[in-house]
């Protein structure tokens, strides 16, 4: 019998070691897999319904806020009081959607849940102090405000942030949503508030500012003007742009010239042709001047085909083409071979296959498609003498004593061109705003710069986005605020559409912040 | 030197119980509980009380038994307090355990006071076969009989209501090990030849076929799987123990299988388990859910636990009773589930070690079926909330809510208690070199103590 009880000895810890085997798989080994299992919804509700930090404006209005819903504290109600106003910055905080925004973004500060909130001594290993942290954003209510106001109805969006130090003002998108609704305890009502939205044609969950990308039309020809100041090609000089009514890129057939808005004749050095916003002579700047590869390098190091480091999830790339196709042959010998003899340079611009799709790239059609945020930060880099700052919504974190948790610390991103090109197109800007297209952009006092842009859609009724990008500050000091507006669809097609629609917005935004 | 040790280790379960219980409380609303005192009080003097009675009743039984055990009943109470406040109609739990801890330790000592030589029962074994399989047929009775969750495995009466169930595995164990140490040498005679097998005459299987009778009774008739399957495992692995013959494990495998496959045939709730066994996530919101959320929950717990107090077992359907390993694992980690296995296998070693020393065959083979009752029904719901085997809903000893399965854990703790004080109260010096054989060979290795 001694045996037989020895074998079931055996026999049981043989079945035991294969528990201890599954628990591993379970516990260490498929830890990560079971925790992030779409059943699992232990992530999602960890949090919900659970103390959790307030996030307000850095002009001190409150933005969301937690609430207990009894007095066991058991349960907390996530609020917003300004409700639809900066849904697309705070994001949600659902138990249906999960979260977005800087709820998202910042969720564990919020929660209270990063290693330094949790164990600020060794006490807090042994008593549950409530840990949760408050976000101060850099965004003014008042900025916010006035974006709102501008745009009334309109679908659109307005961007701004100080060039200075990269931090968002005001990020606002119409149409917009009631965060209050998807915080709903009742899953019910959450989930019907949830599939209305979704299925909404107008899209009022996206965030149009920073998650959407649109053409930028004539803005863009910032962009092109830094190219060919960086590359030394264009000065404020030279070339002088011959006036005409089109351009007809090499290789390409005369029906598909780029023509100016309304058949205006234009021309001019790059002063006036910016504040004329002259697409016969930004297309040949950008096809003849300063070329492809020039031109792919230069908005790149605007950002495009980057992802933007911004403090909230989701942002979207801008595109910029990253090839025009093969070189065919030096612009030299393409004109040599036309009989037209031009002057050899150094660093020679070659023809390309796609040299039409250039010539649009250069004016902000064709593949090119960038966010508001992104040409905010076009104009911010001019502003800033050329450094590009990392975009922030985040100033400061504190916990409930006050004690500072997290500060967002200014740093560049990127350099998008020299110094000296953005000191010569700050003042470029300053005569589109003084006498140009962005004229309704003007503000006494300040000194204000802007590059309004009309981007055509390929629909049947003419319609175009109404854009304008901008800086603006006190006079002899560094340009504290850069903008960018877009209203999409607007009727018409002219020049004066962006300067007409968005320039009004942009002048109320410059005066929230600046006066 | 022995109960020294065990007084030792009865104070360190008593104060792991006490602090685990201080922790809980914490984690779940940051402050220590206000019955701390009382609390820390009783808890010592119930553990004490139990240490001074086989101190004076068993005085050279195995000093491990009955740490492990008060240690598991702590750490299950814990977790029941943890789980009562945010699991619906649990609030009344923790005070329902605590008494039945308190009767549970009562017939604990009551047992080893009443029952001073284990073979005393071996006279009344048809009694307890008749007590046995009275009591599990009792739930069936129209009206006693009450239906929970499918399984009619409760009776309820005067407002109390018991599982017959637990107690009846005891009495019918001891049944067991009275017919089969007296017809062993039957049993064990092969000359009646099946295929390639020699087995007993067709009448000597009487033991064998009441075992399946009785466990396809409870698997059909009361709809409780997990029992059945723990009568069944017991019972055959008792036959062969005290047969010595591995054919009967052989003819237990295939009864087994012949009524798995028929039961998996004839029974929805059958092939529910056995789908939510084999893939849970082909249903993750219903027939699944329980074992998803289970995992979902061992796996939060990671190494080392989210803390006491600190995680959401309450997410997991019967977290307080068949569940409530999934509740340690979130809790205290792969770290805590661990402890609890190697407690559950200190408990096996401790009573194969008091079987393999017990002098008589009876008290041999009722310790051996007890020690395996205990040990495999852990395996059972434990493997059923890890997937290791299809989930069955019993029990795990000592650590679940229930008041029928701590009182008669701790009667099953007594009587391998006492069987442990009669083989080591007169120590077979006659034979030395026999013993110096089961020494070696004790099954698993734990500390020695020398008494």
């Amino acid at each position: 019998m001694n045996r037989q009880i020895r074998r079931l000895g055996i026999a049981i810890i043989m079945l035991y070691t294969i528990l201890f085997v599954q628990l591993n798989r379970i516990q260490v080994f498929g830890a990560k897999r079971l925790n992030e299992d779409v059943n699992n919804t232990r992530d999602i509700l960890r949090d919900f319904g659970k103390p959790r930090g307030a996030i307000i404006t850095a002009d001190g209005i409150l933005l969301a806020q937690s609430v207990p819903l009894d007095d066991s504290k058991r349960t907390y109600q996530r609020q917003y009081p300004q409700s639809w106003k900066f849904a697309h910055i705070t994001g949600h905080f659902s138990s249906v959607l999960g979260s977005s925004g800087v709820e998202q973004e910042y969720n564990d500060q919020l929660s209270g849940q990063t290693l330094e909130q949790r164990y600020k001594s060794l006490a807090d290993l042994f008593i549950d102090r409530d840990t949760t942290a408050n976000v101060t954003l850099s965004v003014n209510s008042k900025v916010q405000q006035a974006a709102i106001d501008g745009l009334g109805d309109r679908r659109g969006s307005v961007v701004a942030l100080d060039p200075r130090t990269g931090e968002i003002l005001a990020l606002y998108s119409n149409p917009a949503y009631d965060p209050n609704l998807l915080a709903d305890m009742s899953t019910q009502n959450a989930t019907a508030v949830s599939t209305q939205l979704n299925a909404d044609p107008q899209k009022p969950l996206l965030a149009r500012s920073y998650r959407e990308i649109f053409f930028p039309g004539s803005t863009f020809k910032v962009v092109t003007a830094a190219a060919g100041l960086d590359a030394g090609v264009v000065t404020p000089d030279s070339p002088v742009y011959a006036a005409a009514q089109s351009y007809t890129p090499p290789n390409v057939l005369d029906q598909f010239a780029i023509s100016n808005f309304e058949r205006e004749t234009c021309g001019g050095a790059l002063f006036a042709v910016l504040r004329d916003s002259c697409n016969s002579a930004f297309a040949r700047m950008g096809t003849e001047d300063i070329g492809p590869d020039r031109m792919i390098s230069t908005a790149q190091a605007f950002g495009f085909n980057s992802k933007v480091p911004i403090d909230l999830p989701g942002a979207a790339t801008s595109n910029f083409p990253s090839s025009f196709g093969k070189r065919l042959q030096t612009l030299r010998s393409y004109y040599a071979s036309r009989g037209i003899n031009i002057p050899e340079s150094a660093d020679p611009v070659y023809v390309t296959e796609s040299s039409g799709p250039l010539a649009q790239s250069s004016i902000g059609q064709n593949d090119v498609k960038a966010t508001p945020l992104q040409m905010a930060m076009v104009a911010a880099a001019v502003a800033n003498d050329g450094v590009m700052m990392k975009p922030h919504v985040m100033k400061e974190i504190r916990d409930l004593d006050g004690n500072l948790v997290s500060r967002y610390e200014p740093a560049a991103w990127r350099r998008a061109m020299t110094s000296q090109t953005a000191s010569t197109l700050r003042d470029a800007m300053r005569g589109v705003v003084d006498a140009g297209t962005a004229t309704a952009m003007f503000v006494d006092g300040l000194e204000t710069g802007g590059k309004t842009g009309t981007a055509q859609l390929g629909t049947a009724a003419l319609n175009s986005h109404a854009w304008i990008i901008g800086f603006s500050g006190l006079p002899g000091q560094p340009p504290s605020i850069a903008v960018a507006v877009i209203v999409e669809a607007q009727p018409g097609a002219s020049e004066q559409t962006g300067g007409r629609v968005a320039a009004p917005i942009a002048r109320s935004v410059i005066e929230a912040a600046l006066r | 030197m022995r109960r020294r040790v065990e007084l030792g280790l009865v104070v360190l379960a008593a104060l792991i119980t006490i602090a685990a219980y201080v922790l809980v409380s914490m984690g779940s609303d940051a402050s220590v509980p206000a019955n701390i005192g009382p609390f820390f009080a009783a808890v010592l003097a119930l553990l004490i009380a139990a240490h001074i009675a086989t101190r004076r009743l068993a005085p050279n039984a195995d000093p491990l038994l009955l740490p492990l055990a008060v240690l598991l009943n702590g750490l299950g109470y814990v977790f029941i307090v943890r789980v009562a406040n945010d699991v619906r109609g649990a609030k009344d739990l923790p005070g329902l355990q605590a008494t039945w801890t308190l009767l549970g330790v009562g017939a604990y000592i009551a047992t080893l006071m009443v029952l001073r030589r284990v073979r005393v029962l071996d006279r009344y074994r048809y009694i307890f076969m008749a007590i046995g399989v009275a009591l599990l047929l009792l739930p069936l009775t129209p009206k006693l009989g009450v239906e929970v969750s499918g399984a009619r495995i409760w009776i309820r009466a005067a407002g109390l209501s018991f599982q017959p169930g637990e107690v009846a595995k005891i009495a019918l164990a001891i049944f067991f090990a009275s017919y089969l140490v007296e017809h062993r040498e039957v049993l064990r005679i092969g000359s009646f030849k099946f295929g390639p097998l020699h087995l007993p005459e067709p009448k000597h299987l009487g033991p064998v076929g009441l075992a399946w009778g009785v466990s396809l009774i409870v698997l059909v008739m009361e709809r409780d799987l997990g029992s059945s399957l723990l009568f069944f495992a017991v019972f055959v692995t008792m036959v062969w123990i005290a047969t010595e013959r591995s054919a009967y494990l052989l003819i237990g495998l295939l009864l087994f299988s012949g009524g798995a496959y028929a039961s998996y045939q004839k029974f929805d709730h059958v092939q529910t388990r056995v789908v939510a066994w084999t893939d849970p996530w082909q249903d993750p919101k219903n027939k699944g859910f329980q074992i998803i959320e289970g995992q979902f929950a061992m796996a939060e717990g990671g190494l080392t636990g989210t803390g006491l107090g600190l995680g959401k077992p309450y997410r997991v359907p019967k977290v307080e009773t068949d569940f409530i390993f999934a509740a340690i694992g979130e809790e205290l980690g792969l770290a805590g589930s661990t402890a609890i296995l190697i407690a559950f296998l200190l408990i096996v070693a401790s009573g194969l070690r008091i079987a393999v020393r017990a002098r008589h065959p009876f008290e041999k083979l009722l310790a051996a079926g007890l020690t395996a009752m205990i040990g495999f029904q852990a395996f059972i719901i434990i493997g059923g909330v890890t997937r290791v085997v299809p989930l069955t809903g019993i029990t795990l000893p000592f650590v679940s809510y229930g008041g029928s399965s701590l009182l008669s854990n701790y009667v099953l703790l007594a009587l391998l208690v006492r069987i442990s004080d009669e083989s080591a109260g007169a120590p077979t010096r006659s034979r030395p070199r026999r013993q110096r054989r089961v020494r070696e060979s004790e099954p698993v290795v734990i500390g020695e103590v020398a008494g």
